[in-house]
């Protein structure tokens, strides 16, 4: 059907980031679909081992933020584009300095946001994914 | 002009939810669980079969929303234990084969007994 909206397959510039490639997991690091950008959700992955970075919280949270920004970036969009976002932490105990990093990221006009506690693989103290508007802003 | 909003599918077999709604061009599922959505029948079993089961009934949902498993955008997968993950995966990598969708997978205390529960946003 030709007004089908079209669906394509974003990938990070640096390959270093691409987790699901990397590591063989049936996901895409995002999805374009129309007008809008899907991110799968998001560690604290080093961009220049491409291991994990699991530091002290606040800097997995940073880290993960940065590489979020990368992702975007490299499909013509980026953080100022983000419309909704969801956190997951390890720990709950995390919250309040989930945010003050979480402001050095989006000090005005922040997305929409979920955060909670939940059980996250390989360690992580945070998962980030997001939705975002395709594009640079007008 | 406001999109169109459109009930896919109410017939929850038992909660207020409905199964499936398209907003524009997307088409957003509840949350699925291994529940026969016609029956309401629970049918729990292993994470691989759970997961065989919800995403069988996904791929029949977004049907009948004109849309596909081929055309999902991003999936939530909440499951009991993370320890499952791999099992989750070797099952669901059978349904999306090729480009498979943007995805986030948490560990969850579920409701109902359920090892897993499976939701999407797909494009019509």
């Amino acid at each position: 059907m030709s007004d089908r909206l079209e669906r394509s397959v974003i990938a990070p510039a640096n390959p270093k980031l691409n987790v699901s490639r990397n590591a063989n997991l049936p996901h895409s690091p995002g999805i374009r679909a129309g007008d809008y950008i899907f991110l799968s959700g998001m560690g604290p992955v080093d961009p220049v081992t491409g291991g994990r970075d699991l530091g002290p919280v606040a800097e997995q949270i940073r880290q993960t933020l940065r590489n979020m920004a990368h992702m975007l970036e490299s499909a013509g969009s980026g953080l100022d584009r983000v419309v909704k976002v969801m956190i997951v932490l390890a720990d709950s105990a995390d919250y309040d300095e989930m945010n003050q990093v979480w402001r050095e990221f989006f000090p005005v006009d922040p997305p929409a946001r979920t955060c909670c506690a939940l059980q996250l693989s390989n360690g992580n103290g945070v998962e980030i994914e997001c939705i975002a508007l395709a594009g640079k802003a007008a | 002009m406001a999109l169109e909003r459109e009930i896919i599918a109410s017939n929850h077999p038992v909660l207020p939810v409905s199964l499936a709604v398209r907003g524009g061009d997307f088409v957003f599922l509840s949350g699925m669980t291994a529940v026969d959505p016609v029956a309401g029948s629970v049918a729990h079993g292993t994470v691989a079969a759970e997961t065989r089961h919800i995403l069988t009934e996904m791929a029949r949902l977004l049907e009948a929303a004109g849309s596909s498993l081929a055309r999902v955008v991003k999936v939530n997968v909440l499951i009991y234990s993370m320890l499952e993950y791999d099992n989750m995966n070797t099952v669901y990598r059978e349904f999306f084969t090729v480009d498979p969708p943007a995805r986030t997978v948490c560990g969850a205390k579920l409701i109902g007994g359920h090892k897993i529960e499976i939701d999407c946003i797909a494009l019509r």
